[in-house]
């Protein structure tokens, strides 16, 4: 099995233990991962605002044009905004308008794209290509025991809609249970975190973090997961915000999916990332790490 | 108050231009989509926080009332989450026409921080093509003014401690791409087209 990947800025910064740990987890699980070369910034939410929703569109299509360049593999991504703004960009170039468009200034870059390429999220991937078996099949190490709360977020599900559920996804808990986990069941598992919002108007995302913490904790949960750079880094780095502002005494770490297999196929806690957590997972995790 | 003032003070301005530049903007289409059925508002995250719900922002824009679309802060609030995406009837992608009235916006002089945010990325995204996470969280210090500066590296102290301790903020820039020159190249063709094609 074979992919061409889309790192994404944060797989550089915020989320290094995501690409890190979901690198490793692809190698036991003999996906082939092959980086997009010279890839761009996908521009995310963001962009658009100030150059114009086509401008933005181009930019992120560079990185599609690229991977064309490398072969006829789906383009894997594993931040959620990525596949969204990829993903949305992809289906554009069937518009033979803006696919000529597109590729006018693409050619500013000696680039062109044909649109043929799918856009993918690693864990669609993984649960939809690899399929629960095969997933389940490398687990050393059963995490029994363990209460996780799969947080999905937003975008993962409802950007595109082209796998799982958006009202009622059930991928992330599958690969939970797969681990040996126990999914727990929360009320706020698909609310949005608000994003970069969290740097803008920290006391919006505040706010919105609240009761997504709280829902998790009611459920009784040892941890989070999810699949999301943004979530993860809003529900961790922010956790400590939320107490402030709510008098609450929340210790829940927060883990992209990716470490929680790490763990459980037995590698060590650095390819699972653990130490870049911010909330310590090492009590929660202790007899796995 | 004269009469003259009084009738000026009581007469709702419209502007039929307002609502023309807006649907010849690149998501205008969806503007004209909208069937005012009022799930948006209902799934949206942040709507207790918006001054005008996403519906009414679309009932506006088609009345021509420029000023209190512009001025309302239902467009910095918009997340993405998609959730109206996912269930609008007519598929109606709210987050696209937010971001081009940002965009409007700006054009018409209002200022917002998220603004500052997304102008501060784009530079940065230009400069290296690729983005540097604690680049960015300087360079918007610097962007919203050094007094506001100061309070968001106090109020934020915690969670910038936590981000450093933990490596989660490169203090060096990625490497980024290897001609960013080129991908300037791009942007500066896709912006003229765009204009050429009547958006933006």
């Amino acid at each position: 099995m074979k992919y061409s990947i889309y790192p994404g800025c944060s797989s550089e910064g915020t989320a290094i233990s995501y690409h890190h740990s979901a690198v490793e987890v692809a190698k036991v699980l003999g996906i082939e991962l092959k980086e997009i070369e010279d890839w761009n910034c996908c521009g995310s939410t963001v962009l658009s605002s100030v150059t114009g929703q086509f401008a933005a569109d181009v930019l992120a299509s560079r990185n599609l044009a690229l991977a064309e360049k490398m072969g006829q593999e789906d383009v894997v991504t594993t931040c959620s905004s990525c596949y969204a703004i990829l993903g949305n960009v992809n289906k554009k170039f069937a518009d033979d308008k803006f696919k000529y468009n597109a590729n006018d200034a693409l050619s500013k870059d000696s680039l062109s794209y044909d649109g043929k390429l799918k856009v993918r999220m690693l864990l669609d991937v993984m649960v939809s290509d690899l399929g629960l078996e095969k997933i389940a099949a490398k687990v050393v190490k059963p995490l029994k025991g363990l209460k996780v709360a799969g947080y999905v977020g937003c975008q993962t599900v409802r950007a595109l809609r082209e796998f799982d559920n958006c009202e009622n996804p059930t991928f992330l808990d599958n690969v939970i249970e797969c681990l040996g986990a126990e999914p727990v069941d929360f009320s706020h598992k698909l609310k949005c975190c608000t994003g970069i919002m969290a740097m803008t108007s920290p006391e919006v995302t505040i706010s919105a973090l609240y009761p997504i913490l709280k829902s998790a904790y009611e459920a009784g949960a040892d941890l989070i997961v999810t699949p999301c750079p943004l979530c993860q880094m809003n529900l961790d780095a922010f956790q400590i915000k939320v107490n402030k502002a709510y008098g609450t005494k929340y210790n829940i770490p927060v883990l992209f999916f990716t470490q929680l297999m790490a763990l459980a196929y037995g590698l060590d806690r650095k390819a699972a990332g653990l130490d870049y957590c911010i909330v310590s997972p090492n009590n929660a995790l202790k007899q796995w790490a | 108050m004269s009469e003259a003032e009084a009738k000026e003070k009581a007469t709702v301005k419209y502007d039929s231009e307002f609502t023309k530049k807006v649907y010849g903007m690149e998501n205008g289409k969806w503007v004209k989509m909208c069937m005012q059925c009022g799930i948006c508002p209902t799934t949206c995250a942040l709507r207790e926080k918006m001054d005008l719900s996403p519906r009414r922002i679309i009932q506006l824009i088609r009345a021509g009332r420029k000023d209190e679309v512009l001025k309302a802060n239902t467009m910095w609030l918009c997340t993405s989450c998609y959730t109206c995406a996912c269930r609008c009837p007519r598929g109606v992608p709210m987050m696209d026409v937010m971001h081009d009235l940002r965009h409007l916006a700006v054009e018409n002089g209002i200022k917002h921080n998220s603004q500052s945010m997304a102008e501060v990325y784009e530079k940065d995204v230009t400069k290296r093509g690729r983005i540097w996470e604690g680049g960015l969280t300087l360079n918007y210090g610097l962007k919203i003014g050094l007094g506001n500066a100061i309070k968001m590296a106090l109020d934020m102290q915690d969670v910038g401690k936590g981000l450093m301790l933990h490596r989660r903020l490169p203090l060096l820039p990625p490497k980024g791409v290897k001609d960013p020159a080129k991908l300037r190249e791009v942007l500066k063709r896709a912006t003229e087209i765009a204009q050429k094609e009547g958006g933006h």
